[in-house]
């Protein structure tokens, strides 16, 4: 176990985006290329400084940083802390924002008001980022209902009336899911005295308030991570965002809310208390219907974006069971989880944009013989789709791989079985869009141009695309080893 | 320097001498030289600053000052006392007032007719001078007067615009007051004729002394003097008065009214629950259950009525009314936190609401428009105020970064440490609700289209002038940095509550 | 067993509080029910009156002259400050009745009415 030091990287890594997305505002107004240059700069640095982290963390040291004092007799400080669990979220966030970043330019090159998404875009990453940093659930809090806020932006920035109308349901649902959040967070404080991510099992006593405050937590945080039944507002939002910022709000936002009930796991409560109550059946039984529900209704979608949506609530779906489960392998394989599905659904919704600017076709009826016209972006396509539905050697079938023995563990193999049907459902809606596209009878009867998207589009699709191939079954295995060392912190004891 | 002597010792009462000279001085300097009523109401501010600055040195360093009027100490003379709380009510409200005024010598010019404008700054500061007065009063009769001449300005300063809704709205303001301040005056008279003192102090001991010869007396005295204030603070159900009032008033009107003036009647209500009152009363008597109860159902009901309203100002005034429950709210839970939560809210929503009035004056200022359904698409034409109204709203959520989510926190911290939880999801829901009306006019204002119905509605715009803009400004940066630092003004607020309690 | 008489006596005994009351509750009986606002105007008055006779009758002493001192002469006075009180509290009507009445004029000048309830009608009906 490595010590505690005091770093300013974490601080660093969440404030310098904020503070960019001034200059970024103020840059516009001379001219578009130093935008677009100024944020494609910022969101590398950003990557660099999380990156920065590693040598320290891979030690096994804690990075901890204490801003400044908010109400100290309540012993409301905000702290940052950054463990193996936050640097692996805080990598996969800043390492496919850049790509997004990237993505961006070219894509919003024929949208409106790109005054307005750049600087959203960068204040999400310094806000996400210091949901992951944060070092107590009040900094926590703070950062997430921030993000929440400010990514409202992003989902209605095309300004129709249907994104309008996602946008509105959004932003109540969070606006729910936050205010339950602050009720979980008064609640702990109450208990325990303190909400400092320092101490593990700060709730171990039974009572209807910690039972209260559980299910606090389960609807603030499951309604950010689309679990069923909150996530209603999930099929609306990310379709109707615009490509990048899609491929962030089901790449990663999402998981903000798997990584605020990790913490709630297992630093809030820890796994003996809520094994022993049985209280986490809740939130397995939840997986399993979200699991179930996201595969079931992606089939009968045919809006590309939509059904990939769907496919996200499946997924996080997967990251819920295994961090329910307990066993060591399900929470490697929860984690390692967030990693693939970062890579694989930001592939996905990158080439899902790079087709809609090419062909404008959402409708997948409408997309056959496309693999032809578009050879690189559907490989990725077919890459990371073969990802998700678990073909080895790519890094989805790592992931379930590690679910499934973890259920194995856990001595419950019903969740194997659910974990195969799912996968197969994954197979039924993915295969045809693939088939469609490579074999399919040519639906268009217009000219596109032969060649394919522009570079730095077909840079990010295809950075993602060779992660998820190389992350898989494979000996340099970054994100994986990192999942383990982050596995071994919480069931260690989680400090 | 004996001048600053004279400064140094008279403070208390030269702050509100001077608001009352100014004001009297006003309508000879109005017929004089009309342009100047303005500039001399601003001086007024600026001068009440020094002598608030002088009162918080002296209290900080020395503690709790004790005027005597003219040298005569109590129980003979009238006696003002400068503690924490009265420290904390002055700051308020000479700081917002003041940019309430800078606010308001640009935008009166427009809503009144000129020949009433230089007498406007007349009842204003006379107002302020009244509450500055309510603020630091020990003395029951005191108490009284400076009631009334609040009462009075602040009718005034809704039926100087003399439309037909400011007209009566201002009557049914005026004798809904004048009941509440008769219900006080009788509670005066009860309390006199058991005590035989009207300094807060003296009747408190001789109160105590026989409490037990003539109960029914306190009884009916505690009973009336809640209702009185119960009307002035515009608590649920005798709230009917408030939202005529401070939607048909001039902007600068309804922003201290709504900001200040419904809040000093709940501290002084408050200094007269602890000071005056013998506690053993409060066990036989459920007093704090009932403000607890009346303040959910303000809260509730305040937010409800406000999401089914169409115009911007009357909107704004049911909201008053759900965020007057907050601070009682803060005063039945009668613990340190949920106090220290309800008065941090007195200064919070000061503020906020001060500032969501002033843009909502602004923008009819520059606009014309007051239906919630025409402001599609102001943000981008109007970006200042839409900014600093987009920061109020996001401030009465409850938005962490926010001085509101403070103030809150503190309120739901309190509800946990009195065992109450059903106040905790109250709080909990009017947040979701305050997002319920709030959000849909942020979300018009930026991402609406404005609708153009011949392709010539646009909305015309006109210039918002630095005076108008420059106090939102002030009051959204106010807003920010007390919800990331609020251990400034909580210092004062701390101790204000030990004191109480 | 209620005792009439004694009940009788005690009330009598306190006369000015039992008028005082009484003058209230009619005076707010006045203002919630009359729907012409000078009516209400006047309640209010009737009201207040009642206020200050409450609060001046507390303050007479039984025996008591007026209070002012003639130098060696030792009597009993009745309480001088109710009555002052009093005096500044009657000030204060006669101004919120002065301010009533004046925004009374100016409904009138805008609506053509006096009543209450008419006024309530034409403003739902234009509105």
């Amino acid at each position: 176990m490595g010590e505690t030091t005091t770093s300013f990287l974490p601080v660093f890594v969440t404030l310098f985006p904020m503070l960019m997305t001034l200059v970024i505002y103020y840059v516009q107004k001379e001219s578009a290329k130093l935008r677009n240059k100024l944020s494609v700069i910022t969101s590398i640095i950003t990557f660099i400084a999380v990156a920065a982290m590693y040598p320290q963390i891979i030690r096994g040291d804690i990075l901890v940083f204490e801003l400044f004092e908010i109400i100290p007799e309540m012993g409301f400080v905000g702290t940052f802390r950054v463990d193996i669990l936050s640097f692996c979220l805080a990598l996969i966030s800043s390492f496919v924002w850049m790509l997004a970043t990237i993505y961006s330019i070219d894509y919003m090159s024929h949208e409106h008001a790109q005054n307005r998404y750049y600087p959203t875009l960068i204040f999400t990453l310094g806000a996400c980022l210091g949901i992951f940093v944060a070092g107590d659930f009040f900094t926590l809090f703070i950062f997430f209902e921030l993000m929440s806020v400010i990514s409202y932006v992003l989902v209605v920035h095309e300004e129709t009336e249907e994104a309008l109308k996602a946008g509105y349901k959004y932003i109540i649902m969070t606006i729910i899911g936050g205010l339950a959040l602050l009720l979980g967070v008064i609640n702990t404080f109450e208990l325990a005295g303190t909400v400092s991510l320092e101490h593990t099992g700060m709730i171990t006593t039974a009572s209807g308030l910690a039972f209260a405050t559980f299910i606090a937590y389960i609807i603030g945080f499951g309604m950010k991570a689309g679990m069923f039944p909150l996530h209603v507002w999930l099929p609306d939002a990310h379709p109707v965002a615009p490509a990048p910022a899609s491929a962030l709000l089901s790449g990663i936002m999402l998981k903000t809310g798997a990584y605020g009930l990790f913490r709630v796991f297992f630093n809030v409560f820890n796994v003996e208390f809520l094994q022993e109550t049985n209280w986490i059946f809740v939130v397995t039984v939840l997986a399993v219907i979200t699991i179930l529900l996201g595969s079931a209704v992606a089939i009968t979608q045919y809006d590309l974006k939509r059904r990939l949506a769907y496919s996200s609530i499946g997924q996080m779906g997967y990251v819920l069971l295994g961090m329910s489960l307990f066993t060591e392998a399900a929470i490697l394989g929860a984690i390692f989880h967030i990693f693939s599905h970062a890579f694989m659904k930001g592939c996905l919704f990158i080439c899902a944009g790079a087709i809609i600017v090419k062909t404008g076709k959402r409708d997948i009826r409408e997309l056959g013989g496309i693999g032809i016209k578009m050879p690189v972006t559907m490989i990725a396509f077919t890459t990371a789709s073969l990802a998700m539905i678990g073909i080895p050697p790519l890094n989805g079938f790592l992931s379930k791989w590690n679910l499934a023995l973890g259920a194995l563990d856990g001595g419950a193999p019903f969740y194997v079985v659910v974990l195969l049907i799912s996968s197969l459902m994954n197979g039924l809606y993915y295969l045809p869009i693939i088939i469609n596209a490579f074999f399919g009878e040519e639906v268009l009867h217009q000219e596109i141009k032969a060649d394919d998207v522009p570079f730095k589009m077909l840079l990010s699709i295809v950075v993602l695309a060779v992660c998820c191939l190389i992350f898989g079954v494979s000996p340099i295995n970054l994100p994986f080893d990192l999942s383990r060392m982050a596995t071994d912190l919480l069931i260690g004891g989680g400090i | 320097m004996t001048f600053i002597n004279v400064i140094h010792a008279h403070s208390t009462v030269l702050l509100i001498v001077s608001f009352l000279l100014f004001s009297f001085l006003m309508p000879i300097l109005e017929r004089w030289k009309n342009s100047w009523c303005a500039t001399m109401a601003v001086a007024a501010h600026v001068l009440a600053f020094v002598f608030i600055g002088n009162l918080s040195w002296r209290v900080f360093t020395e503690g709790t000052i004790h005027y005597e009027l003219g040298g005569w100490s109590p129980p003979w003379g009238i006696e003002f006392v400068v503690d924490y709380l009265a420290l904390f009510m002055l700051i308020t409200i000479s700081t917002v007032s003041f940019l309430i005024l800078i606010f308001g010598t640009v935008d009166l010019t427009h809503e009144l007719k000129p020949k009433v404008l230089g007498l406007y700054y007349t009842l204003y500061l006379l107002l302020v001078g009244a509450m500055m007065g309510l603020a630091v009063t020990n003395d029951f009769f005191n108490m009284f007067v400076f009631m009334e001449i609040a009462a009075i300005s602040a009718c005034g300063i809704i039926s100087v615009k003399s439309d037909r809704e400011c007209v009566e709205a201002s009557f049914k303001y005026l004798m809904l007051s004048a009941v509440g301040t008769g219900c006080v005056l009788l509670s005066v008279a009860l309390l006199y004729m058991i005590g035989g003192h009207l300094n807060f102090a003296f009747a408190a001991v001789a109160i105590q002394d026989v409490a037990h010869i003539y109960p029914n007396n306190i009884l009916v005295a505690l009973a009336l003097f809640s209702v009185g204030f119960i009307v002035k603070a515009a608590l649920f159900p005798l709230h009917v008065w408030l939202p005529d009032a401070h939607s048909s008033a001039p902007s600068p009107s309804s922003a201290i009214l709504s900001g200040l003036v419904i809040k000093i009647y709940t501290v002084v209500y408050l200094k007269l629950l602890y000071k005056v009152f013998p506690i053993e009363l409060f066990d036989l008597l459920p007093v704090f259950d009932m403000i607890l109860i009346l303040s959910a159902l303000s809260i509730f009901f305040g937010s409800i009525f406000a999401i089914v309203q169409e115009d911007i100002k009357r909107m704004l005034a049911f909201s008053s009314i759900a965020q007057i429950g907050y601070v009682f709210l803060g005063i039945g839970l009668a613990n340190s936190t949920g106090l220290t939560g309800g008065l941090l809210h007195i200064f919070n929503h000061a503020m906020m609401k001060s500032m969501l009035f002033l843009s909502a004056g602004a923008i009819i200022y520059c606009t014309g428009i007051r239906k919630i359904d025409d402001l599609k698409g102001i943000g981008l034409k109007m970006p200042v105020v839409m900014g600093a109204f987009t920061i109020g709203a996001m401030a009465m959520v409850g938005i962490p970064t926010t001085n509101g989510f403070i103030s809150k926190l503190y309120l739901a911290l309190g509800t946990l440490d009195a065992n109450k939880h059903f106040y905790l999801a109250i709080i909990l829901i009017s947040s979701f609700l305050n997002c319920l009306y709030y959000f849909p006019i942020v979300i018009n204002a930026f991402f609406g289209e404005s609708e153009e119905e011949d392709g010539e509605e646009e909305i015309q715009v006109k210039k918002l002038p630095l005076r108008m803009s420059v106090p939102l400004i002030i009051l959204g940066a106010g807003c920010m940095i007390f919800g990331i630092f609020p251990k400034y003004i909580l210092v004062i607020i701390e101790r204000a509550v030990e004191m109480i309690l | 067993m209620i005792d009439f008489a004694d009940v009788a006596m005690r009330l009598f005994e306190n006369m000015y509080y039992l008028v005082s009351v009484i003058l209230f509750v009619i005076g707010f009986h006045t203002m919630l029910t009359h729907s012409n606002l000078i009516k209400k105007v006047i309640g209010m008055n009737i009201m207040d009156t009642a206020i200050f006779l409450f609060f001046v009758s507390t303050g007479y002493v039984q025996g008591g002259v007026a209070p002012i001192i003639e130098p060696g002469v030792e009597q009993a006075y009745i309480n001088p400050l109710p009555t002052a009180l009093i005096l500044t509290g009657i000030v204060v009507a006669v101004s919120v009745t002065a301010f009533a009445l004046s925004l009374v004029v100016k409904i009138y000048e805008h609506y053509g009415t006096l009543d209450a309830e008419e006024i309530m009608r034409i403003r739902s009906t234009e509105s």
